[in-house]
């Protein structure tokens, strides 16, 4: 069809004309925008009509200046929530503020959530049904917000919006604009097996995720829950992403659900990259130890910190072990694992026996150490499933522990000098085990391999700790493999030996020496028991030392009569029954809990040195001063050697008197549940661990095996020295 | 009675490393404070032991300070106090380099517009500020002759900059230290404190 030209102009006029009225209309349609201090404010609608009965979408329009900004419902540190109070025609109802996601708006060490650039608070309205059509309604708002940028200014302004009553409504101009808010409001979002746990002021959010999460922000939707600006860290850890989160202290009795929003991958703003937000509500259950709970080891650098994969961890393990054979704790048993190698290939020789029965010791002796490794691991796992708060180093924080070791030492030691036989064996764990050992020589190497294990465990070696805090806070499965590697570590050099008889063969051809050797070997078994002593006393009072020597006369008079009986006095067994019977009543009297608790808190020895609680540590750091913590127990070789060595050596004392460096000593030696938590803290399951703390707070682990210059390099970096001034 | 030691622990919680900024938590030591005075007069809490001491973090510039200022709430909170005996400093944290700070002339001319604390102290370094955990100003913190924090958090239920609003509102200082000084426990000891950050350098 081809129409005339005036038909064609009359139809552009037309449709000049309608645009021009749809122009009005619309105009008609919304307010002007209202211009305050730094900000500017209008009411929109996201129809062009209202409609009797129909919900009705309006948004409060604000855009801001540059750098200014407006808070969300929970503004954080400080601010105040916008506030709309709606002034609306009768019969009509509005429902709250239906938030978009918001920023999070640092502010010097402080945290605030709001809005920047230009923002919508949405709100559905509710018209009566009994509207009259073909009129027109006008809506009306306070609206009420505190502005900021470096200074605040409260303000607010008062909004109206006109719109014709129809049956119908089609959308305004506006509508795609709060079509696109609408998308920025968070709804409740359910995450596949999700959990929040508390311990101490650390809270773990767990869930795991259906895609790939590579940034989440946490805003709490109650105040006074979370401390807003502390850092957020987010871990993989297994199949699970986890969001560590900092609980507002005094941590609120009534805090007993986490709600807030979680904003990932910068938000629905960037639903093309994968963001997405969505609120939760979690019940907040408290956790026992080392539920996962992790924190920096060392926030010096910043961020740097990936998680510990199970390859690391086995590779640590495995060195650590290795280390352990070097460790000083490790030393007495090392020498009856040497006399029992050197008695098998000794046996090896005069028996004629084929050499493969050598590495079937090793294995033997690889088996006992994996196997109380993996027995130490799952007792560690069971304690921690009950909650109880205990530590690597719980052996010799018990008492009883420590007393029934310096028995077994003082009477291996009696047994060496030749007191009496036990045909002694390569384990000595019981004098029942050793009876079974005389048939039985293989297990003979596997009770020693339990045995040096047993004694080995309060040393944590460089590497083991860590490997040890990562194994306590994985599942069952991968912390009984990372403790398995650890046994593996400790027993390779010896399985190695059974290997490689040349190397073996260097050692000396038996003979009369070996008696005198094994006579020899008692003097290490009684410097352990010294030692013991030593760490018994920091544990229990004065008198109880005394009873627990007291106990080794009377086994020493026990072995004595065994001997006599072995040599042909039979009637000398009484004497030995009831002097041994005496010795474990004195022995239990001796580690009983009275006398534990009627240890007296010891008064520093060392005055430059403070007793370490997290209060005062905190507080310290809080005045500006850099802080040392060396956390250590008495019965901690590796502790008592970087003390005498290095941390009382008057260079490091001298540095650390001239930079203000506040001393605390964090002492293990009997069981304390804060100390237990703080090492938690630093993935550790055991002394030492040593941190240096700057003015700011920042944390330094440094290594395990001290020296005068790794402190002083340390002190240099947190500490700088003070340049002295003219004046 | 290890039971008590790991109900502390649990309490105190774990010190986040990261955290720039301490705290000063209810029911534990306060941290110390040492501040010059507008006057230039050294103060020191420790030498403040034996009363109650009640700190009020201040900008003149901030309109929820205003609001109690303007109305003379917090100049009445002041005398009435002060006048039974508890010390009161309030405390301004603003950065030397911000838009608000106050020297302590100005700040001094201020305050001698009907305000009575103690004394008044500048801390432009905001290490006060930051080892008390101050948020905003108001925050209020009341310390009891031992030295313990009784009350850390907003100073009254009414959160906003209307100075109208002040009445029938629940003084949360004036609650805690009428409570503290019949000799009761503090009902309220933490609340979130609210009004303009304080104004801290970097």
């Amino acid at each position: 069809m081809i129409r005339k030209p005036d038909e064609v102009r009359m139809k552009r006029i037309g449709t000049t004309l309608l645009l021009l009225l749809a122009t009005w209309m619309a105009g008609a349609a919304q307010a002007q925008p209202v211009r305050g201090d730094h900000i500017e404010s209008e009411l929109v609608a996201a129809t062009d009509a209202v409609v009797p009965g129909q919900p009705l979408q309006v948004g409060l329009r604000l855009a801001h200046d540059r750098h200014w900004h407006t808070y969300w419902q929970v503004p954080g540190d400080s601010g105040l929530p916008t506030q709309i109070k709606w002034k609306l025609p009768p019969g009509w109802s509005a429902g709250p503020i239906e938030w978009p996601v918001p920023q999070r708006l640092p502010v010097g060490p402080l945290m605030n959530f709001g809005y920047e650039g230009e923002v919508f608070l949405l709100t559905t309205l509710k018209p009566p049904v009994d509207l009259p059509p073909d009129g027109s309604t006008q809506i009306s708002a306070r609206a009420d917000w505190l502005i900021c940028e470096a200074v605040c200014i409260p303000d607010g302004a008062d909004l109206t919006l006109t719109l014709p009553v129809r049956t119908e409504a089609q959308p305004s101009r506006r509508a795609a604009q709060l079509a696109g808010a609408r998308a920025l409001v968070p709804r409740p979002i359910a995450l596949d097996a999700a959990t929040a746990t508390i311990e101490g002021n650390r809270i773990r959010l767990a869930f795991k995720p259906q895609a790939n999460v590579a940034s989440l922000e946490f805003f709490p939707l109650e105040e006074a829950r979370i401390e807003a600006p502390a850092a957020q860290t987010l871990k993989s850890e297994d199949r699970n992403t986890a969001l560590y989160l900092t609980a507002a202290q005094p941590v609120a009795q009534e805090f007993k659900t986490l709600k807030g929003l979680l904003v990932a991958n910068g938000g629905p703003r960037k639903a093309d990259q994968g963001g997405w937000a969505g609120t939760i509500e979690l019940p907040l259950r408290a956790s026992a130890l080392g539920a996962g709970f992790a924190t920096l080891a060392d926030s010096g650098g910043g961020d740097g910190n990936a998680p510990l994969t199970l390859w690391i961890a086995l590779a640590g393990a495995l060195i650590g072990g290795l280390i352990l054979n070097l460790m000083p704790c490790v030393f007495p048993v090392l020498s009856l694992k040497l006399l029992a190698l050197v008695r098998h290939q000794h046996d090896a020789v005069t028996a004629h026996a084929a050499p493969v029965s050598m590495p079937r010791h090793g294995f033997a002796f690889t088996a006992g150490v994996v196997a109380s490794f993996l027995l130490l691991a799952a007792l560690l796992l069971a304690l921690r499933a009950g909650g109880t708060q205990l530590g690597w180093g719980f052996q010799l924080q018990t008492p009883w522990v420590v007393a029934t070791l310096t028995a077994l030492f003082f009477v291996i030691g009696l047994n060496l000098l030749g007191a009496f036989e036990f045909a002694f064996g390569g384990a000595i764990a019981s004098s029942a085990a050793a009876e079974r050992l005389q048939s039985a020589r293989v297990s003979g190497s596997f009770w020693t391999g339990v045995l040096a294990v047993v004694v080995a465990a309060p040393c944590t070696a460089p590497f083991m700790g860590a490997a040890l805090g990562y194994a306590v806070t994985q599942p069952a499965a991968e912390a009984l493999l990372v403790f398995a590697v650890l046994g593996i570590g400790m027993a390779a050099p010896w399985l190695l030996l059974t290997f490689a008889p040349q190397l073996l063969s260097r050692l000396p051809r038996p003979g009369a020496w070996m008696e005198r050797f094994k006579q020899a070997m008692a003097f290490p078994m009684f410097a352990t028991c010294v030692w013991l002593l030593w760490v018994l006393a920091q544990q229990v009072e004065i008198n109880a030392v005394a009873i627990m020597l007291g106990v080794l006369v009377l086994l020493g008079l026990a072995a004595w009569a065994i001997g006599l009986a072995q040599r042909g006095a039979p009637r000398y067994r009484w004497v030995a029954l009831i002097a041994a019977g005496s010795a474990a009543y004195a022995l239990i009297a001796a580690t009983a809990p009275a006398a534990i608790d009627a240890k007296p808190v010891r008064a520093a020895a060392d005055t430059a040195w403070q007793p370490w609680t997290l209060t005062l540590q905190q507080q310290t750091i809080a005045s500006g001063k850099p802080v040392f913590v060396d956390f250590t127990a008495a019965w901690c070789v590796t502790c008592q050697a970087n003390k005498q060595l290095v941390l009382r050596s008057r260079g490091v004392q001298q540095e650390f008197a001239a930079r203000g460096v506040v001393l605390m000593r964090a002492d293990w030696t009997r069981r304390d549940d804060a100390i237990t938590q703080e090492l938690a803290r630093f993935k550790r399951n055991g002394v030492p661990l040593y941190v240096m703390y700057d003015s700011a707070g920042r944390a330094r682990v440094l290594p395990e095996l001290l020296t005068e210059r790794l402190v002083l390099d340390a002190l240099d970096r947190v500490a700088p020295a003070k340049v002295l001034s003219g004046g | 009675m290890r039971a008590r030691y790991l109900a502390a622990s649990l309490i105190c919680g774990l010190f986040a490393a990261d955290a720039a900024i301490a705290q000063a938590i209810p029911g534990q030591d306060a941290p110390p404070l040492q501040l010059s005075d507008v006057n230039g007069k050294r103060v020191d809490l420790k030498d403040l032991r034996g009363r109650i001491v009640v700190l009020e973090w201040n900008n003149p510039h901030c309109p929820f300070v205003q609001k109690h200022y303007r109305g003379g709430n917090m100049q009445s909170l002041q005398k009435r106090f002060t006048g039974e005996g508890v010390v009161w400093l309030t405390i301004n944290s603003t950065s030397a380099g911000h838009a608000e700070f106050m020297n302590d002339k100005t700040l001094a001319a201020w305050i001698g517009k009907g305000a009575t604390p103690t004394a008044t102290l500048l801390d432009p370094d905001g290490r006060a500020g930051r080892a008390y955990g101050a948020r905003t100003t108001p925050h209020m913190f009341v310390i009891d002759p031992q030295g313990k924090v009784t009350y850390a958090g907003a100073i009254d239920d009414r959160r906003g900059t209307d100075a109208a609003e002040i009445k029938g509102a629940t003084n949360y200082v004036a609650q805690a230290l009428d409570e503290a000084r019949a000799g009761k426990s503090v009902s309220i000891a933490a609340t979130q404190p609210y009004g303009c950050s304080v104004k801290y350098g970097g």
